[in-house]
């Protein structure tokens, strides 16, 4: 065997595969781009095995000592003295004129009483339960699914806004959440992420973005858009929210 | 068995598998990009800043392989792209059997239906068993090469 022969027809199909794979990328639609370098923080940390009991409480988790950021903004975190600044009853009201139109919520419910949900600058999201799922989209909280677009269009909780991780347009759309929510007042309202429960990551990763940003009231929903389901919550399918 | 394992009857039939398996394997995957970063993703070896290029580039390998073993050209750096790439699955697998991290493998399908952990587990050992056959394919076609130089 002519080993340079050989050499350079091996090269030149994987040199075929990376231009077909660039070029392909290139022209892909909105939902089938992909960033060439993805910012996956806990891309080889092995996840302990999800068990099959559900906790009652709340479960925080503390970030990692690096972080970084998706968007193009700081990731300065806000030091621990801003915790006087509970979480006000969310304004559903602060959408730009490019944002979706907000969650069809009853405004007789949007007074409730959310001082529990208060920030956690120091924590990159709380894990939640169907519960205060349930309380915070009674009040009009902000729910973000990071699942597909493809699955959040067969359906998906009443008002949440699509954030699929995986989409090239991730950083765009928080960076819009960031622009639509510009002052610290703002990004204390409780942001609620889900994916499809059991073992899904994606609105960890999510909430890990939005953290990265200054998000630093955010909740993911453990249990999922199934649990949301199976409690025959709100649901809406297609492409609104 | 030696005369039998060279014949160019079975060669050309485990080139024409070989290459039929890697092409079917690698469209899904170029369809649907994002789902099978994910699936890169689960298995928690790759660096963050190299899944979305694996997930786009290797698939395209794959096909492109696939298709010089099924149209009789470049075999020779197809097949042991394939084989490298056989091996690569197999230690992917069988770590995370090893750590009992069970995930699914997105090999044909990267959008797999929801499984048990067991069912994972099980479908992992599956895996590294059918690519152990297909490198004994890409074995048995260096072999038959051999017969040729």
């Amino acid at each position: 065997m002519n080993v340079r022969r050989f050499l350079l027809e091996a090269a030149a199909l994987i040199a075929a595969a990376v231009i077909c794979a660039l070029v392909s990328n290139a022209l892909a639609g909105r939902e089938r781009k992909m960033a060439l370098v993805g910012v996956y923080p806990n891309a080889q940390k092995v996840p302990a095995q999800a068990t099959e009991t559900t906790a009652v409480t709340a479960t925080v988790v503390t970030p990692p000592v690096t972080t970084s950021s998706a968007a193009q903004t700081t990731t300065i975190v806000l030091p621990a003295t801003v915790t006087t600044a509970t979480a006000a009853p969310p304004k559903t009201a602060t959408t730009t004129t490019a944002a979706p139109p907000p969650a069809p919520v009853p405004a007789a419910k949007k007074t409730a009483d959310l001082s529990r949900f208060a920030i956690h600058p120091d924590k990159q999201y709380v894990e939640i339960h169907y519960d205060d799922v349930k309380s915070l989209h009674d009040a009009g909280v902000l729910f973000l699914d990071a699942r597909r677009t493809s699955v959040y269009e067969q359906g998906h909780i009443a008002g949440a806004r699509p954030f699929s991780v995986w989409e090239s347009d991730i950083d765009d759309k928080v960076r819009k959440l960031y622009d639509e929510r510009p002052d610290e007042k703002q990004q204390a309202q409780p942001i609620v992420v889900y994916c499809s429960g059991g073992d899904c990551e994606d609105s960890h990763m999510l909430a890990q973005k939005l953290w990265g940003i200054q998000f630093n009231n955010v909740y993911v929903y453990k249990d999922g858009y199934p649990d949301w389901v199976a409690h025959k919550g709100d649901t809406r399918a297609g492409s609104n929210p | 068995m030696k005369r039998w394992l060279q014949s160019p009857w079975l060669t050309i039939r485990v080139q024409l598998a070989l290459g039929v398996f890697f092409v079917a394997a690698a469209l899904p995957k170029i369809v649907d990009p994002p789902s099978f970063a994910h699936m890169v993703y689960n298995y928690r070896i790759v660096p963050g800043g190299m899944i979305n290029l694996m997930a786009l580039i290797m698939p395209w390998i794959e096909l492109l392989c696939g298709l010089a073993l099924i149209l009789g050209i470049w075999t020779a750096a197809a097949r042991s792209i394939i084989a490298a790439m056989l091996l690569t699955f197999i230690a992917a697998i069988s770590i995370n059997l090893a750590r009992g991290n069970a995930i699914d493998c997105g090999c044909f399908d990267p959008n797999p239906r929801p499984k048990s952990r067991a069912e994972r587990l099980d479908d992992m050992r599956f895996v590294i068993y059918r690519d152990l056959g297909m490198l004994l394919m890409a074995g048995q076609l260096w072999y038959a090469a051999r017969r040729d130089d």
